[in-house]
């Protein structure tokens, strides 16, 4: 072993240039897979750890009665499920409010409830971040940071065509109900604005019940047995709850898209890293064979040797590995400041020793077992023949493109030569690029589909979206859609209302109701099937319909307000709202099991109408009817502010981390083409071949395998895209991707790394300057 | 009256050496001309070398002027230069330096097609100067690693030659050569040289230097003497007498 480590230390010094870009990749593979790692494990874990912490329910009732009856049935039944663990009840105002955030508008069901309330929960707890004396009220810590809400601000509440106003007092964090995400979103006021709040029509006097349940992975079955109870407690009232696994989920969703992405850079850099050691191996056995033939003859085992290469890269891959993972916790803060804005939950850092000891492992593994194969070349020598200089270094098959025959000019017939004599350097150009390829696409996508037009991104998860969202009384319902068919304002107004239905023996669903689906402004959220038709049809979220075991044609029992229907599933939905539960059934199939007391209806506007003030308009008109009025486009550009701003600087990552993998990978195969032709160039500068026409035939012997490999990688990740997204999504309840494909930009990109190649080819190709042709006759060789 | 083909004037050349400063050549005044063999000889160190590639434009001098025809060249550009040997110099190395990627036929027309455009015309020449150095058809699409030394020579010879340039300079073209396979690579250099081809060959090896009608004997960067040996006879005695009695006269 001391003979290898010397060997080791010998070799490390000898081959500064290839240490260090071993050290780079290694450096940045380690990084980003650390930051995987915490993102994906410590990350949301905080989530469970901030649930624990403040004693959060696992499953949240917003019901708007206070009725002596209705509450003691509810109290008494929960209390008696064995699964209950504690449950905690406090009077709260719920209205469905709106307010400026992020640019844009959040419409979000929001209950107000006291300060002093709050702080006597023992379930459900809050914890201020930021506090101030005075009036007014304080906001789940999503709203607040640079660019929203600070301390002393005013924010304003819009709700059934009121307005609210009130000093933003200061932050809290709330696990359960901190966020839009979560279904409910709280808002903290002090005792003296809570007495004014009760005043006001559009919030209704409710319950918030948060329980806490022994496991909290039954979370989603207790929230079917809790709505259960409240439709047969009061088939009437309004209720909305969330469970653990929901909002567990919805609350970190930037968390999984982004450390999906950084997995997938942190997988490419590594297998770079992988490809670019064995290179360096292979050379290192081709430039030494006469060393490693001598070493031989003096004794050294074959085993010594390679044991030698592996200890080389061992040691870096070690050192290197644990920087890697020091800066990683040093540029965590960022990737936290970009996820908290979503997240809405504080993250403390702290070291991770298993994560980190996961990474050095692993690393240790994958690039000991490439030195290993790559090594392994060493046994075969027989020290005689490498004395010789054997015959590893000269195995020509091919003569590719013959002077004589060959049409093209001069340099580029040369240039082709190089290309293809160098098969080594060519797969590593074509992984590089392949895989660049899909990374590019990837971003593409979402530049196009999240930055440029957001359409595309908000059929897919939002599922159907307008202009304009207004609900009205069912009883004045007749009146108003008169009003909008007289509106020259209105292009199009079509009933879109959510309910929420129970599947006998299954989970709640959300239900969307239509009089009349083919008005709807995405036809593509049913992807397999068709929309319901009739009133004894219904469309199922797809990813419903397979943990149920349901298929088209299938018949589903379902439950509303007290009564029992049978459906027949016409189709597969990919609604991502509620995480994959969800169902669409015409208005005459609902009410066979219950019936409408207010009907949402959604609207067209003709371009250039003010929505705010057709809202004002009609609610005017309408006064004390309206029950809501949400500007859809505000809120779309609200809450989707936060995910724009992390799509784009991901999109800005990717592209600036390709010029660098790309800048890199060419650096160490400009390189090694030099060492490997100088010899060569020397003699062509002899022969009269000046530097630039050599600095050209060098560049250009790259460009056609990364063109090529680009264009093969770029068509089949363009055509495959959609797919792998779509995958990516299942958890969320999409099955088919509908993004559409930047043709445009992928050919540009396609083109611009070509020539961004080409172009630092020349660049990293300028070392020809300095070799010079008198080189062959003072060394006698080169 | 011959015809001057390159011509120096006060050429030095120095190098600095571990912060040393070595004068390897001090102010050279040399003539050569068209259709004559020159061969240069000293000893080791004298900067033999380094006055052939000096001479040939592959290095500048530090001080003095070269003049090819009516071409200064000493004043151009390393680009220049190599425009300058392209068009008008051979080269045939002691190492031969034949490109281990490239066939025979590739390693020929690759010099050759830096100066034509013309491939037929060029395959055609390079196919007759194989054949008139002995190198079969079969090998020319055989690597150089598949050649024998003298073989290999001979092709470098013919990538030499293959732009038909005013001078062929030769470092030591038999030095990696077993005897057998030297005389036929100076067979064929004469044979040239007799058909009109200006060469300049470093060398000291008498063998080589028996070929030449031309003698220059550099010492410590000067040249130190000339012999005129006249036109190469086979087997001609005195001629050997006369370069013997030159290089002993210079201290060999």
């Amino acid at each position: 072993m001391q003979k290898s480590l010397l060997i080791a230390r010998s070799n490390i010094r000898k081959a500064k240039g290839q240490t260090t870009t071993t050290v780079v990749l290694i450096l940045l593979a380690a990084m980003m897979l650390n930051l995987w790692l915490i993102l994906s494990i410590d990350y949301k874990q905080n989530f469970a750890r901030t649930h624990d912490r403040l004693q959060d329910g696992h499953v949240n009732l917003l019901a708007d009665s206070r009725e002596e009856g209705i509450t003691a049935y509810l109290e008494e039944q929960l209390e008696e499920d064995p699964r209950t663990e504690a449950l905690c009840m406090t009077p709260v105002l719920w209205g469905t409010v709106s307010f400026p955030y992020n640019n844009g508008d959040v419409s979000c069901e929001g209950f107000f409830l006291s300060k002093d309330a709050a702080l006597k929960r023992e379930t459900g707890r809050v914890e201020f971040l930021t506090e101030s004396a005075g009036s007014g009220v304080y906001l789940p810590m999503l709203y607040g940071g640079e660019g929203n809400y600070q301390v002393g601000d005013t924010i304003l509440f819009q709700s059934e065509g009121e307005e609210l106003k009130l000093t933003v007092r200061g932050f809290f964090n709330s696990a359960m109900a901190g966020s839009h995400n979560c279904a409910v979103n709280a808002f903290l006021v002090t005792e003296d604005v809570y007495r004014e709040l009760e005043e006001k029509p559009f919030l209704y006097p409710s319950i918030f019940y948060s329980i806490r349940i022994t496991d909290k992975n039954d979370s989603q079955d207790y929230e079917a047995m809790v709505k259960n109870l409240v439709s047969k407690a009061s088939p009437q009232m309004r209720a909305l709850s969330n469970s653990y696994a929901m909002v567990s989920q919805s609350r970190y969703i930037s968390q999984s898209i982004c450390s999906g992405i950084i997995s997938a850079l942190a997988f490419l850099i590594l297998l770079i890293a992988l490809v670019v050691i064995a290179s360096n191996v292979a050379n290192y056995i081709q430039e030494n064979l006469e060393n490693l033939g001598a070493l031989k003859a003096v004794g050294y085992t074959g085993s010594q040797l390679a044991a030698a290469l592996l200890w080389q890269f061992l040691g870096i891959q070690t050192a290197t590995a644990a920087v890697g993972i020091a800066l990683s916790y040093g540029i965590f803060p960022l990737v936290n400041e970009m996820m908290v804005s979503q997240t809405g939950i504080p993250y403390q850092m702290r070291f991770l020793p298993l994560v980190a000891l996961a990474v050095l492992g692993f690393l240790g593994c994958v690039v000991g077992l490439s030195v290993w194969l790559s090594a392994r070349r060493i046994k075969k020598i027989e020290p005689i023949t490498a004395l010789r200089q054997g015959v590893m270094t000269h195995s020509f098959k091919r003569n590719h493109f013959p002077l004589k025959d060959a049409r093209g000019p001069l340099n580029l017939t040369l240039a082709l030569k190089t290309a293809f004599a160098g098969m080594k350097r060519n797969v590593i150009v074509c992984i590089t690029m392949l895989a660049l390829s899909l990374v590019l696409v990837f971003s593409g996508l979402m530049w196009r589909n999240m930055i440029v037009d957001m359409k595309p991104f908000v059929d897919l998860i939002v599922g159907e979206a307008a202009d304009s969202c207004l609900n009205v009384d069912c009883e004045r319902e007749e009146e108003f859609l008169k009003v909008l068919k007289g509106d020259d304002r209105v292009e199009k107004a079509y009933l879109y209302h959510t309910v929420e239905l129970r599947h006998v023996g299954g989970l709640a669903l959300e239900a969307n109701l239509s009089d009349d689906f083919s008005r709807v402004n995405n036809p593509g959220v049913v992807y397999r099937g068709r929309f319901p038709k009739y009133d004894n049809e219904m469309a199922i979220a797809a990813k419903y319909a397979r943990e149920q075991g349901l298929s088209i044609g299938d018949e589903i029992v379902l439950t509303a307000d007290g009564h029992e229907a049978a459906y027949l599933i016409t189709g597969f939905t990919q609604i991502s709202n509620h995480l994959g539960k969800d169902c669409l059934m015409t208005r005459s199939g609902y009410e066979r099991m219950g019936k409408l007391s207010n009907a949402s209806y959604y609207i067209d506007l003709v371009e250039g109408t003010d929505v705010e003030e057709f809202h004002e308009d009609v609610s005017g008109r309408f006064s004390g009817s309206i029950h809501a009025a949400i500007n859809i486009s505000a809120v779309m550009e609200g809450t989707s502010a936060v995910y724009v701003s992390m799509m784009r600087t991901i999109v800005i990552a990717v592209m600036v981390l390709s010029v660098f993998i790309v800048a890199f990978v060419l650096y160490l195969l400009v390189r090694a083409l030099l060492n490997e032709k100088k010899r060569d160039y020397g003699i062509l500068k002899a022969l009269g071949f000046t530097t630039g026409q050599l600095i050209l035939q060098t560049a250009l012997s790259f460009l056609p395998t990364v063109a090529l490999s680009l264009a093969l990688g770029l068509s089949v990740s363009a055509l495959t895209i959609n797919r792998l997204v779509a995958l990516f999504l299942r958890g969320i309840g999409v099955m088919k991707c509908t993004f559409v494909v930047p043709v445009g930009f992928i050919v540009i990109a396609g083109a611009g790394l070509t020539l961004a190649a080409f172009g630092i080819a020349c660049l990293l190709s300028l070392r020809i300057r300095k070799i010079a042709p008198r080189v062959l006759l003072t060394e006698g060789g080169v | 009256m011959k015809e001057v083909l390159l011509k120096t004037e006060g050429l030095s050349k120095s190098f600095s050496s571990g912060g040393v400063l070595q004068h390897v050549l001090k102010n050279i005044d040399l003539t050569l001309y068209r259709g004559d063999f020159t061969v240069i000889m000293g000893a080791s160190g004298a900067g033999k070398s380094t006055l052939l590639y000096a001479l040939s434009g592959m290095d500048t001098p530090t001080l003095g002027k070269i003049t090819f025809g009516q071409e200064v060249i000493s004043d151009l550009s390393s680009d220049q230069l190599a425009v300058f040997r392209r068009r008008n110099c051979g080269f045939v190395f002691q190492q031969i330096y034949l490109m281990d990627g490239m066939s025979v036929m590739d390693n020929v027309l690759c010099a050759g097609l830096l100066a034509s455009r013309d491939k037929k015309a060029l395959t055609k020449r390079a196919r007759e100067l194989f054949e008139a150095v002995g190198i079969e058809a079969k090998l020319h699409g055989k690597f150089p690693t598949q050649l024998s030394g003298g073989e290999a020579q001979r092709v470098g010879i013919v990538r030499a030659l293959i732009n038909e340039p005013g001078i062929l300079f030769c470092d030591e073209p038999t030095g990696a050569l077993n005897s057998k396979t030297g005389l036929q690579v100076l067979d064929t250099l004469t044979g040239f040289n007799k058909k009109g081809q200006s060469v300049v060959m470093v060398t000291h090896d008498m063998r080589c230097a028996r070929r030449a009608n031309r003698i220059l004997y550099l010492k410590d960067g000067s040249i130190l003497g000339e012999c005129e040996l006249g036109p190469y006879v086979s087997g001609d005695a005195g001629r050997h007498e006369k370069l013997s009695a030159f290089l002993q006269e210079m201290g060999w």
